[in-house]
């Protein structure tokens, strides 16, 4: 190990200074700061910390760093949107953590990765049986880029030239929709949600449709956390007036404890974030989307796919197929430029699903909702807070607080906890209001504290 | 094999190895012997709606097999008339029986004068034997 002579503070342990010599010069560049001169000078920074050092000195010095963090364990948090806390039970890890299954890249030749796509082709088979659908590819990157997908096959299919987002989806989901639409024409128009309930506003949603609609994204349980009680009727109002598109359902996986998956009432393609099974918070990602759809569509779907078959001695055998849609063969006809899929989390998701079992997963997501809900039903019971909507909800739900959200977040500190996600102002929303997410991992006493903190508030 | 694969001589052809029958102001489209053999089996054929419109060169579908996907480009201009729904069930048609029943698609006409740029069956045999392998 020799130290380079550069103007960047960090030793490399690379081959001798002459080969990092002659690599720049190849280059054509002089040191370590040209080769990093694309990232904006802004955010770009050195390594200030244990260089040097011995081992001991140097985990002693990064635990430090780290003990300032405050995970879920050490302050539970009230937030969802997305991105849930929830249970991992030790055998996930234990088996994603295996060499076979986390270093290995993209491991799709079938003569020597049966084991990974046979895990595949079951992770598949769990979200059609989750959704109701027929066809399930091997995961896209997140459930944004899944909804944003979806709704660019509802242009491929039906070739109409707008969709139909809802009012209340989350803004960060709602930027990555369009920004996937960018450059195709297609125009995105809004329905509207009910004031009172938080469900769709259908009379809204229906005369919004028009001949030109290529497809329809509704959220089910939606953003606020509320079950959309008529999505049944979303997918005749769309046939009456536009017989070519299609109905497109977001939903947390875990609803499906709960809830019939969106294939039984009509929905044509089924998309969401498989995070909540098996994946933690992970500082946002990686996370996985799952996308699944009708038969017919099949040919129409992104992504990877994963089918079964028999090899030459006629044992049952796995590896890709339809690979014709993607895009290392039909290039810029291809369904998507995806060209690759989230297999370590999309295993994760389905090592959980597993270890759960069918009761054990119908318990978890009895056990959200109803924790949720007497949550909910406390802190409705502070003067000054109420729960903003009146329909039936998952494991979320909106409060309308007595006092700023900065405010309320405060006194959730000083008990121990933290809040859920601010939306005051958002989707018209008048005055403070909170979106709080309540799982099985919130221990009694932060929900206690969650009501202390309120009345704290109110008083 | 280009000496070999089957050409009619009633029928005219384009260079992407398709072949035209042409009756009255209609033009029945697929694709030649030449073709379904360079492809191997078809597994999948997407084709057009009708009454939708093309311009000479569009593309009017793809044909898949088990190893590529080529897409099937029109000889001429005109409207969709009728498509092969028996490709649905059977796209081996193409293979089997590729100037018969694995037809394509029937164009009406919008320029009839496109017929005269095609290549005949003795064009398209020296195509074939020039620049095919």
């Amino acid at each position: 190990m020799t130290k380079t002579q550069t103007s960047s503070p960090v030793t490399h342990f690379l081959s001798g200074e002459s080969d990092v010599e002659a690599m720049f010069e190849a280059l054509g560049i002089k040191d370590y700061d040209e080769l990093f001169a694309d990232v904006p000078a802004a955010v770009r920074r050195s390594l200030k910390g244990p260089v040097g050092q011995t081992e001991l000195e140097v985990r002693r010095a990064i635990t430090k760093m780290l003990a300032k963090n405050k995970d879920f364990e050490s302050r539970p948090h009230f937030l969802g949107a997305g991105s849930y806390a929830h249970y991992l039970p030790a055998e996930v890890a234990a088996l994603i953590l295996r060499g076979e299954f986390l270093t290995s890249y993209t491991p799709y030749q079938p003569e020597i990765s049966q084991g990974l796509l046979q895990a595949m082709f079951e992770y598949q088979t769990y979200v059609c049986r989750l959704t109701g659908m027929d066809v399930a590819n091997i995961s896209v990157y997140d459930g944004p880029t899944a909804a944003a997908e979806a709704m660019l096959m509802t242009v491929r299919h039906s070739r109409g030239k707008e969709i139909l987002l809802p009012e209340n989806l989350f803004w960060e989901k709602r930027s990555v929709i369009e920004n996937y639409l960018k450059g195709t024409g297609t125009r995105i128009v809004t329905y509207g949600y009910d004031r009172a309930t938080g469900e769709a506003n259908l009379n809204d949603l229906q005369s919004k449709i028009t001949p030109e609609t290529a497809g329809l994204f509704m959220e089910n349980p939606n953003f606020f956390g509320v079950w959309e009680s008529r999505a049944s009727e979303v997918k005749g109002m769309l046939t009456a007036k536009a017989p070519k598109a299609l109905f497109v359902v977001g939903a947390n996986p875990i609803s499906f404890g709960l809830a019939k998956g969106p294939g039984h009432y009509g929905a044509d393609i089924a998309v969401g974030d498989g995070q909540p099974l098996g994946n933690p918070l992970n500082y946002g990602g990686p996370y996985v989307g799952y996308f699944a759809c009708k038969e017919d569509l099949l040919r129409k779907m992104p992504g990877r796919i994963v089918g079964e078959t028999v090899d030459n001695k006629g044992r049952r055998a796995y590896c890709l197929t339809f690979s014709t849609r993607e895009q290392h063969i039909r290039r810029d006809k291809a369904t998507s430029n995806i060209c690759s899929n989230e297999a370590l989390n999309a295993l994760a998701f389905s090592v959980h699903l597993s270890l759960l079992g069918e009761e054990g997963f119908r318990n978890l997501a009895t056990t959200n909702a109803v924790r949720a809900r007497a949550l909910a039903a406390r802190l409705n019971d502070v003067p000054g807070f109420r729960v903003a909507f009146t329909s039936p909800f998952f494991n979320e739900f909106v409060v309308k607080t007595a006092r700023p959200v900065q405010e309320v977040e405060r006194a959730l500190r000083r008990h121990g906890v933290a809040g859920g996600l601010d939306v005051s102002g958002k989707y018209g929303l008048q005055g403070h209001h909170m979106l709080m997410c309540v799982t099985e991992l919130h221990p009694e006493w932060s929900l206690d504290a969650a009501v202390a903190a309120f009345k704290e508030v109110s008083a | 094999m280009a000496k070999q694969s089957e050409i009619k001589p009633e029928l005219k052809y384009t260079k992407d190895h398709e072949w035209v029958r042409v009756e009255g102001n209609r033009a029945t489209i697929g694709i030649t012997d030449y073709a379904q053999d360079a492809l191997t089996d078809v597994v999948y054929a997407e084709l057009p709606e009708v009454g939708e419109e093309f311009k000479a060169h569009d593309s009017l579908g793809v044909v898949e097999s088990v190893k590529s996907v080529s897409d099937i480009f029109s000889p001429v201009s005109g409207k969709i008339v009728a498509v092969n729904t028996e490709l649905d069930d059977s796209p081996d048609l193409m293979n089997s029986d590729p100037y018969g029943k694995g037809w394509f698609c029937v164009i009406e006409l919008s320029n009839p004068k496109e017929i005269e740029g095609l290549l005949s069956a003795d064009a398209y045999r020296q195509f074939l034997e020039t620049t095919a392998h």
